[in-house]
């Protein structure tokens, strides 16, 4: 008895240097990642003077947001911003059910074997490749110019106004096969019998999809809406940027808030410019998640994040 | 019950047909890409890009094989980066999640809440950026490609830790302490081997980063010595831009005196850069697949 106490204590008293020093590495890259730059948010609100350094720099309360909001860049880029990430989170969803549901309908055929890779690949491939391979299609001797058009030219990179199409269905062609992933492994965990209980009723297969696989999955299709709904300030930086080749008569269509911060700091040299917008864009995005992460637990507890 | 078999066939049809399909649209622009860097250069310029080349020529690889010292040396450096970057982001990354999963390690949660923390609230690009050049200066060095964003991500950690709590038993890492083994020991020699599916998952996420990456060559690299072979294309098409920009403005500039590659050659180069992801990705993509499902269901 007397050991058996001993020897619980024994095991008790863990000692939790050797655990912490392996963290170590690991603290101090979210240190100097992470950490550091939340104390650089201070940078939006000086006057930022180099030779000073940022801790010396004057303070200068939300002039830098004032400037900022003052310029019509704010509007295009928030608009943008919004816009887009509306018409990618629902479109998104609803392309990515539709295929889950389709490739859940095959998956029994071999075929399937190599659907599946082939409609993941193109968001494994970077971003400056996608941009080779949409100018390949658009560029002046481009294959819908020189082909599809036969050669009557449209100066694809010159006009604004196709932009919102093209930025759109290249992020589909991206993303959508590789965002079905995760309804396709939720869709396979239903159980099969209702599906048959469905065909003796004599259900069809577009019943059976709205009345059993759709509302079986509602939990997973509303989080990860909120997930992307507590990132809809943030912008795909590389399809904004790259894509239209970062061509400046775009802008008035392809700049987000992405696109403005780095244009400002390395383009303009523009620091308070810059950090104000992407302080914005941090603090306005903290609160989405926080506000959308309230919203999952009302919904379904188990899924909120915390 | 007849009528019932053909109306299901015929759902079923149609979803082979719309995937098969999305399919080729996934794959088409790839094809072009090929088919344009083994065209002739001058047929390329005169129909544009085709499907199917015309005119067969593998100039554009032949002009990259003589220019290997810079577009060579750009494909090491992802090499390199990819390499280095992948195996410390694994090794940090597991050393982290680990004493986060043990239960009698009473700080655990104030650990993974710092991790936590990180997923929700940013600095922002711009802070980044200033902490990086200003105070680490690491502009123009091999550590801007490596360090920046990719080294340790808090979903990883947490899909570690994950991992450990639901497959790793207590009582074997009881055992290992009464046989007086240290906490790294029990890492390497128990860990590390029973946690090969989750560690091949990071890697699979961390090198796709890693070969992907052009934002910290965009922000941080200048020098051309040090271009990965993503901000190698990006730059030669930024160059490319400028220039046709410059040639619009002023009638007949003189593009023939720059050292440009010509469209065939830009496409080759984006061949090779693709190369190994679609070399690779057919026999990862399963894992990957479970890594997703892990990562997004439960963060």
């Amino acid at each position: 008895m007397a050991g058996a106490v001993k020897k619980k204590k024994k095991t008790k008293r863990v000692s939790y240097v050797p655990l912490i020093l392996m963290m170590l590495p690991g603290l101090v890259y979210l240190a100097v990642n992470n950490y550091l730059p939340m104390f650089g948010i201070t940078i939006a609100f000086k006057n930022l003077d180099f030779q000073k350094g940022i801790l010396a720099s004057e303070w200068c309360g939300l002039q830098n947001f004032e400037y900022l909001f003052k310029t019509k860049d704010a509007f295009i880029m928030i608009r943008n911003t919004l816009c887009y990430n509306l018409v990618f989170i629902f479109g998104g969803l609803v392309a990515s059910l539709a295929i889950a549901v389709m490739m859940t309908e095959i998956s029994k055929m071999k075929i399937a074997r190599f659907i599946q890779p082939a409609i993941c690949f193109p968001n494994m491939v970077s971003i400056i490749i996608v941009a080779y391979l949409v100018y390949a299609f658009l560029g002046s001797d481009g294959f819908v110019n020189n082909t599809i058009l036969g050669g009557e030219g449209i100066s694809w990179y010159r006009e604004s106004k196709y932009w919102p199409f093209i930025l759109t269905i290249v992020h589909f062609w991206k993303g959508a096969g590789y965002g079905a992933i995760i309804y396709i492994a939720s869709i396979s965990g239903i159980d099969k019998g209702l599906y048959e209980a469905a065909k003796l009723d004599g259900a069809s297969k577009m019943q059976q999809v709205f009345k059993i696989t759709l509302p079986i999955i509602k939990p997973m299709i509303i989080l990860m809406l909120l997930m992307s709904i507590g990132r809809i300030f943030n912008s795909d930086f590389g399809l904004f940027l790259q894509v239209p080749m970062n061509s400046g008569v775009l802008y008035e269509t392809t700049q987000t808030i992405d696109t403005y911060v780095y244009r400002a700091l390395m383009e303009r040299n523009d620091v308070s410019m810059s950090s104000a917008a992407s302080v914005f864009q941090a603090v306005l995005g903290f609160m989405l998640v926080m506000a959308s992460n309230l919203v999952v637990r009302k919904v379904d507890a188990d899924s909120a994040l915390f | 019950m007849n009528k019932k078999f053909n109306s299901e066939t015929r759902f079923r049809c149609i979803c082979l047909a719309i995937l098969l399909l999305f399919t080729a649209i996934c794959i088409a622009p790839f094809l072009l890409m090929f088919s344009a860097s083994v065209t002739e250069e001058q047929a390329l310029i005169r129909d544009g890009y085709k499907f199917w080349p015309e005119t067969l020529s593998f100039d554009t690889y032949r002009y990259l094989w003589a220019k290997r010292e810079t577009i060579f040396r750009a494909y090491m450096i992802s090499v390199f980066v990819t390499l280095v970057g992948t195996v410390t982001n694994v090794i940090i990354t597991s050393l982290f999640g680990y004493p986060l999963s043990r239960k009698d390690f009473k700080y655990r949660n104030v650990f993974a809440f710092l991790i936590f923390f990180t997923m929700l609230f940013n600095g922002g690009m711009t802070a980044s950026y200033i902490i990086w050049t200003r105070t680490f200066h690491i502009k123009n060095t091999i550590w801007a490609l490596l360090l920046p964003n990719y080294l340790m991500g808090g979903m990883n950690v947490l899909m570690v830790r994950n991992y450990y709590t639901a497959s790793i038993p207590d009582s074997i890492l009881e055992a290992a302490r009464v046989d007086g083994a240290s906490e790294m020991t029990i890492y390497t020699k128990i860990l590390v081997p029973l946690s090969k599916p989750v560690m091949i998952t990071i890697a699979l996420f961390a090198g796709i980063a890693y070969w992907n990456d052009w934002t910290n060559g965009l922000y941080y690299i200048s020098d051309s010595k040090l271009y990965s072979i993503n901000v190698y294309l990006n730059n030669l098409m930024n160059n490319i831009q400028l220039l046709t920009q410059q040639s619009t403005l002023t009638e007949g500039a003189n593009l023939a005196g720059m050292d440009l590659p010509s469209v065939g050659v830009r496409m080759a180069i984006a061949m090779i850069a693709v190369l190994p992801v679609m070399i690779i990705f057919p026999f990862i993509q399963g894992q990957l697949v479970k890594g997703v499902v892990i990562g997004g269901v439960k963060g």
